[in-house]
């Protein structure tokens, strides 16, 4: 209870405790004071009573009191309890309904009172600034002239009003809801009131829009009327968002409602809105909610239809109603009978489509207003104009909704379906009645139309959109609402002008000049009176969003931002779902770009574990990393971006399997290739498996960024000497491919030379052995390593012709061991140029110092297959005759050559080792390679035989020619009888006889023995030729008879005694055969014998037993006589001119030994046969080798058998004839 | 308890059963609570499904039980109609309409739904003008002494939890989804505006 610590308080109290009627009998103000002291004193809820007691005395009773109490009522506003908060605030409102002058006083409190920190005085605050905006600006249209405090009150108001539309995005659930209850509000009031306006009785005398004067000093009229669209946009905006809470969608359905009917200029957006929500009821509601809100939108559907104006949307509306599960019947119940016969008329035009319907609409509009307004726009486009979107939309669907089409739509959007039943459509799904009827189709054309609407899609809207701007610049020109012709009518330009002028000079000048004049704005009325509260600790705080809120944690942030990144990461179905991967990938590369830490590697482990397909994400990265980087420009480091591209690569080529050029792309779309990605290209290119894929890419990488070209192509380059055999052969593929390019040959040219120049070092250089090691290599060189030094020069090679040049210069220099390597590779790309090469004919003339064997190595190869040409001869000759007399040069040309020179070359040939004579003779007999190149041979078989027999002693020694004829007679498809025939006649017929003549008799006839006759013939011929005058001959002679007895006893008995006699002496048993040959000739035979034969014969005898044979003259008839049969198949080959030269031949007899010395044959022949040449000794036998290797390596193992069988054969022959023959004829092949 | 009580209202068709034992228990517990109908008749049983007892809603509960002891008192002392007369009378003098009620409430209970239906109508029929809002929220409970009782704890529950929140409207939402999952029946719930 009150004590009395004040004069005034005591004296109150007093009377309150003593008598009732004394308080009566107070003055009002007095009770008032008395109150307001008790007031500050008790508990909340008297305080409350007390106060309500006050309120009603000073606004009701005695409204004089109210200014004087003003402040101390309103002290109350920083009351703790909540509750005398809100009676502040209803005291505000009372007051200013009162008086509305207060409201300059009170706006700044309840503008705080807004701001309150219980959300309960807040929504009182809303709810109070609802009417109070009515108030004020009643109050400022009624005003003749506006004060500045009034302009100031008006600017808090609006601002307050902007304050509540905002407040749409509350937190708080009824806080939104009244603010969807002042939108209401505020609409209305903001647009104008219209005959078929169903205004409540209670509201009749509220301000609206249509009541305030357009000529109005601070006002204005047009700016109203657009907050109010406005505010209505808001509203629709906010009723389709998918979250919206029941109770706000319930509080909107309502507002919609109370606006159709109230302003029915509204109609049909409303009803669209209605259709959209009806279509698509936000998913979050339960399943209660659902029916709740159902059940609302059915009572707000009816209760517009019930409104006259609704006349035009009873189609929408009906259908909405019987998808609400309304009949038939109750809606027509609920249509007002005077729109009944009206709508009848209207439904055929309705049935048949929306345009006419919508035109009639438009006339029924005007027809309301009694008198036609003239219309300034032309009628059809503001008829489009009534159409909503969703209007179009339909009629644009409706012929599109064939069954197939539908099926169709039905069928992909199984795919969508949600696993669970959504509560909306469990609640709103009715069996569909009429499928396939018309007007079941309008009706899905409808609700795809609505859905289409709101997803923001469709033809509807695209037209809406265009003729919104049109409106618009309409408006925008006359400067006159049509939507209000009884307003235009007013007007006439003049004055229209004159307003504009006016309304420009009051209005534009607060703007501008009013900026010193806010402080203005009115202040709120502090609380310094009330006893209670004294100073700020019962104030209460304005709200601020920082004070509630305290900042994260680092570790938090970074928890949080790597939590949402990466749930946009995995979302990665859902989105592609809802077809916005795009913005999902731009938002991942942006957030990753622009943010440090793990993120980046989260996203590219993403990436990587799906390749190919989220290429595009990865590309997105990239570009987004390279813009980060060009933002930053010039100091901006390309190190994010390298790492960026240097994982995707790895990443890339660290996959097994890739089939598509994913790498290839992003190489090739990379912005920049950094060193480290270019490190990766290389190994890519270094993976055998792929690469061709990685070449071929750098490829295009040197062909189209030329800024760093000879980088890329230094890479492939470096590729080109790679250990590997694939990579290497790719590369060099591509290599010759870039040297056909102008501007890179050079490079390239440059690269492959400066590689063989390493050959001229006494060891490899690091380089060969991988960049990495630096360190010196005292390695020597391998096969492998002058390999590598020489494959892109090589693959050059045949391109350009005038490399050949470096190449012999880099050989003269180098050790015995690359030399040997160089010209085992040299084989390929030296075939590859051709002997026609000019720069090749430039080398083998100029053969530089030490170069010999690289030349006869190249000869070799050119002729190896092909006959020499004449130029390449000519260069060859020339060489040897004037350079360097090694007559190795001359075998690989030997078949362009005069028979003459290969005759004077054959003594220096058959020395050689045994395998290049193989070699030579092969080339001159035509049996190298049956490339049928015999015909070339300056040289005949038989020529060549007999010109071996000719060869000067001195010049050769004689076991080289006996190997050299051993070789021919291997040749046994090439010495065939008729040409050993032709052979040995014509050495037969030279004087003197040649030393072998015997020794190529005997071999003749012990290799083909039917030969017998003619040899016979031949040895007749020689003792014509007094053949015991050539000691060696003579040996073989008899050797030869001695072999073929009993043919050659004939030859023998031709003998003169002393030489038979002589053979006698060297086979003595010959002459007890030859003796019964003789005893069984005819007698007359017999008497052909000379005496001196049969004494000769019977010598031995005749020691033994004397008995000498007679000896006949005609011995030489006889002779003569069996000469004739001897030869019995022998060939034609009697050559009578032997027989006419007798020959005495003296010729230079060789000594024993010499002679001796071939015949005699020795086992170690080949050993003794390797004769080392003077000149260039160390040079030639590398070719020599040379040459073996290749004929071995190139030809198969066969020709290498047959050869050595060969000079196996060749030793064993002589040994056959000179010694075996005696002991062991029969053996042998001779019989 | 909060210094501003919430004023409640329970409804059902005649003001005889359900909404006056909710209105019974609500009232023991402290609640600022009316009960009303929205009938055009009070009904009550009579002897035949057919012959319901019917009477305007100016008529008193004490004349109803008169009326009814003088018909057949057995009968109606039986199926308990007297005895929830006579419970009626001790809690106001006679049934109301809703409709007929102008009195501002925060929470309108109801108890069927076509008696939410007709609340709804009701409300959104009267002009608006404080803009002051109520919040309607149906349960279903069926016309008898049994489900009348257990329904009435189960408003009971109900009012108490929305008056201990802060901010009814923010939570009330919330609160009627887990009042469902307990109590396995469906509420409707709207808003409406003075």
């Amino acid at each position: 209870m009150a004590s009395g610590d004040q004069s005034k308080g005591g004296t109150a109290s007093q009377y309150l405790s003593t008598d009732q009627d004394a308080a009566l009998d107070m003055t009002t103000s007095e009770k008032v004071v008395e109150l307001l002291n008790q007031a500050s004193l008790i508990s909340t809820e008297e305080k409350l009573v007390i106060l309500k007691q006050v309120q009603e005395l000073i606004i009701n009773k005695d409204p004089s009191l109210l200014d004087n109490f003003l402040d101390e009522i309103i002290a109350f506003q920083t009351d703790k309890s909540i509750e005398v908060r809100k009676f502040v605030i209803g005291f505000i409102e009372e007051a200013c309904k009162r008086d509305n002058e207060l409201l300059h006083r009170l706006i700044a409190n309840l503008n705080m009172l807004m701001r309150d920190e219980s959300v309960n005085v807040v929504k009182k605050a809303i709810l109070t600034l609802t009417h109070l905006y009515k108030v004020a600006l009643q109050c400022l249209v009624r005003t003749k002239s506006v004060s500045d405090m009034q302009e100031a009150c008006w600017d808090m108001v609006t601002q307050m009003k902007d304050d509540v539309l905002a407040l749409l995005d509350s937190d708080n659930d009824g806080v939104r809801t009244h603010a969807i209850k002042f939108t209401e509000s505020l609409i209305i009031t903001l647009s104008p009131r219209t005959p078929d306006s169903d205004t409540p009785k209670k509201h009749e005398g509220d301000i609206s829009l249509d009541k305030i004067p357009k000529d109005h000093t601070y006002i204005r009229y047009d700016t109203l009327s657009e907050e109010g669209k406005f505010a209505l946009e808001q509203l629709l905006k906010f009723m389709v968002h998918p979250a919206i809470s029941s109770i706000n969608l319930t509080t909107a359905l309502g507002s919609l409602a109370t606006l159709a009917r109230q302003r029915p200029m509204f109609m049909s957006k409303v009803a669209q809105a209605y259709e959209t929500l009806h279509a698509n009821l936000p998913p979050t509601l339960a399943k209660s909610q659902v029916s709740s809100v159902r059940k609302n939108l059915k009572l707000h559907l009816v209760s517009v239809l019930k409104h006259p104006s609704s006349v035009d949307f009873h189609g929408q509306i009906s259908t909405l109603l019987l998808d609400l599960g309304m009949s038939q019947n109750e809606i027509t119940r609920c249509t007002p009978a005077t729109a009944q016969p009206r709508k009848r008329l209207q439904h055929e035009p309705f049935v048949e489509g929306k345009r006419i319907k919508m035109e009639t609409a438009l006339a029924e509009d005007d027809e309301d207003k009694e008198e036609p307004a003239p219309v300034i726009t032309p009628k059809p486009s503001s008829s489009v104009g009534t159409q909503s979107s969703i209007d179009l939309t339909a009629e644009y669907l409706l012929p599109l909704l064939s069954p197939e089409n539908v099926a169709n739509l039905v069928l992909i959007s199984m795919v969508y379906l949600p696993e669970v039943m959504p509560a909306s459509f469990q609640a709103t799904y009715t069996p569909v009645e009429s499928a396939g009827t018309e007007a079941q189709i309008k009706h899905l054309a409808r609700l795809m139309a609505t859905q289409m609407t709101s997803a923001g899609l469709g033809p509807g809207l695209e037209l809406c959109k265009a003729r919104d701007e049109e409106v618009k610049e309409e408006e925008g020109q006359s400067e006159i609402s049509s939507k209000d012709p009884l307003i235009i009518r007013k007007y006439s330009a003049v004055s229209l002008g004159q307003a504009i002028s006016v309304l420009g000079g009051t209005y534009k000048s607060p703007v501008t000049e009013e900026t010193p004049q806010i402080k203005k704005l009115p202040e709120p009325i502090l609380p310094t009176t009330q006893p209670k509260a004294p100073g700020a600790s019962g104030r209460k705080k304005v709200f601020k969003l920082a004070d509630v809120v305290q900042p994260f944690s680092e570790v938090q942030v970074e928890k949080l931002i790597n939590m949402s990144v990466n749930r946009i990461l995995h979302s990665e179905k859902a989105i592609a779902l809802s077809g916005m991967s795009h913005i999902r990938m731009k938002l991942l590369a942006r957030l990753v770009t622009q943010f440090e830490g793990g993120m980046k590697d989260d996203l590219m482990q993403f990436i990587l574990d799906d390749m190919r397909s989220r290429s595009e994400l990865a590309f997105s990265l990239l570009y987004h990393e390279y813009n980060e980087y060009l933002s930053q420009q010039p100091s901006g480091s390309l190190d994010s971006y390298e790492q960026c591209l240097f994982s995707l690569l790895s990443g890339l080529q660290e996959k097994p399997e890739q089939r598509d050029g994913l790498f290839t792309k992003l190489v090739l779309e990379a912005p920049v290739i950094t060193d480290s990605a270019l490190e990766v290209i290389q190994r890519y290119c270094e993976d055998e498996s792929r690469v061709y894929l990685g070449i071929s890419t750098l490829k295009e990488l040197i062909l189209k960024r030329p800024s760093r070209q000879f980088q890329y192509l230094n890479v492939l380059l470096n590729l080109s000497s790679h250990e590997k055999e694939k990579v290497r052969s790719t590369a060099l593929g591509f290599i010759k491919r870039m040297y056909e390019k102008e501007h890179l040959k050079d490079c390239v040219e440059k690269f492959a030379l400066t590689y063989m120049q390493f050959l001229v070092h006494p060891n490899p250089p690091s380089l060969l052995f991988g960049a990495g090691e630096d360190t010196e290599v005292a390695a020597s060189w391998t096969e492998e390593t002058v390999r590598q030094c020489l494959y892109l020069y090589l693959s050059l090679l045949p391109l350009n012709h005038r490399l050949v040049h470096e190449l012999a210069a880099v050989y003269t220099e180098a050790i015995a061991d690359i030399k040997r390597s160089v010209l085992r590779v040299i084989e390929q790309p030296i075939r590859g140029m051709g002997m026609s090469s000019p720069d090749l004919l430039l080398l083998v003339e100029n053969c530089p110092k030490g170069a010999e064997t690289l030349v006869t190595r190249c000869l070799h190869i050119l002729t190896d297959k092909v006959p020499p040409s004449p130029e390449l001869v000519e260069r060859v000759r020339d060489l040897y005759h004037k350079r360097v007399p090694d007559v190795r040069f001359l075998i690989p040309v030997i078949n362009g050559l005069e028979k003459n020179e290969v005759i004077q070359a054959l003594p220096k040939l058959i020395k050689l080792n045994p395998i290049v004579v193989k070699e030579v003779f092969n080339r001159l007999l035509g049996t190298q390679h049956s490339e049928g190149s015999s015909s070339m041979s300056p040289l005949s078989p038989a020529e060549l035989l007999i010109a071996l027999h000719n060869i000067d002693s001195s010049k050769c020694d004689m076991k080289s020619i006996i190997k050299a004829t051993n070789l021919c007679f291997g040749e046994k498809n090439v010495y065939t009888t008729e040409v050993l025939a032709v052979v040995m006649q014509q050495l037969m017929e030279q004087t003197p006889l040649p030393i072998l003549l015997m020794r190529t008799v005997i071999q003749s006839l012990t290799m083909y023995p039917r030969l017998a006759g003619f040899v016979m013939n031949i040895l007749a011929r020689l003792i014509l030729k007094q053949v015991w005058k050539y000691p060696k001959v003579w040996e073989g002679f008899v050797k030869c008879c001695q072999r073929t007895k009993p043919q050659s006893y004939n030859v023998l008995l031709q003998l003169p005694p002393s030489q038979l006699a002589s053979v006698f002496e060297r086979c003595p048993e010959m002459r007890e055969p030859l003796l019964q040959h003789v005893h069984s000739f005819t007698p007359h035979q017999q008497a052909h014998i000379p005496s001196s034969i049969m004494a000769v014969l019977e010598a031995n005898i005749r020691k033994q037993e004397p008995e000498p044979e007679p000896q006949h003259p005609e011995i030489m008839e006889e002779r003569q006589h069996v000469s004739v049969p001897v030869p019995q198949e022998e060939p034609p080959a009697p050559a009578p001119v032997a027989f006419t030269e007798p020959e005495p031949e003296p010729e230079p007899i060789p000594s024993r030994r010499e002679v001796d010395e071939p015949m005699e044959q020795e086992e170690t022949a080949h050993a003794v046969l390797e004769v080392t040449p003077e000149p260039a000794s160390q040079q030639m036998e590398v070719a020599e080798e040379a040459t073996q290797s290749s004929s071995v390596t190139e030809k198969t193992e066969e020709p290498m058998e047959e050869s050595s069988a060969m000079s196996a054969d060749v030793a064993d022959l002589p040994q056959v004839v000179s010694e075996d023959a005696d002991t062991d004829p029969g053996t042998s092949n001779v019989d | 308890m909060p210094v501003d009580p919430l004023r409640v209202a329970v409804v059902c068709s005649s003001n005889q059963n359900r909404s006056m034992e909710a209105h019974n228990i609500l009232s023991k517990r402290g609640f600022d609570v009316r009960s009303f109908g929205t009938g055009t008749h009070v009904k009550l049983p009579g002897p035949a499904p057919d012959k319901p007892n019917i009477y305007d809603f100016k008529t008193t509960y004490e004349q109803m039980y008169n009326d009814l002891v003088r018909k057949d008192k057995d009968l109606y002392t039986q199926n308990g109609i007297l005895h929830m007369l006579e419970r009626n009378k001790r809690i106001k003098m006679r049934p109301e309409r809703f409709q007929s009620c102008k009195d501002q409430f925060d929470l309108v209970v109801t108890c069927e739904e076509r008696v939410y239906d007709q609340v709804l109508e009701d409300l959104n029929s009267r002009e608006q003008e404080t803009f002051q809002p109520v919040h309607v929220i149906n349960v279903d409970i069926q016309d008898n002494h049994e489900e009348a009782t257990l329904g009435a704890f189960l408003i009971c529950e109900l009012c108490q939890c929305i008056q201990h929140t802060d901010d009814m409207e923010n939570e009330i939402d919330e609160l009627l989804q887990e009042f469902e999952e307990k109590s396995h029946r469906p509420f409707l719930h709207t808003v409406c505006f003075y």
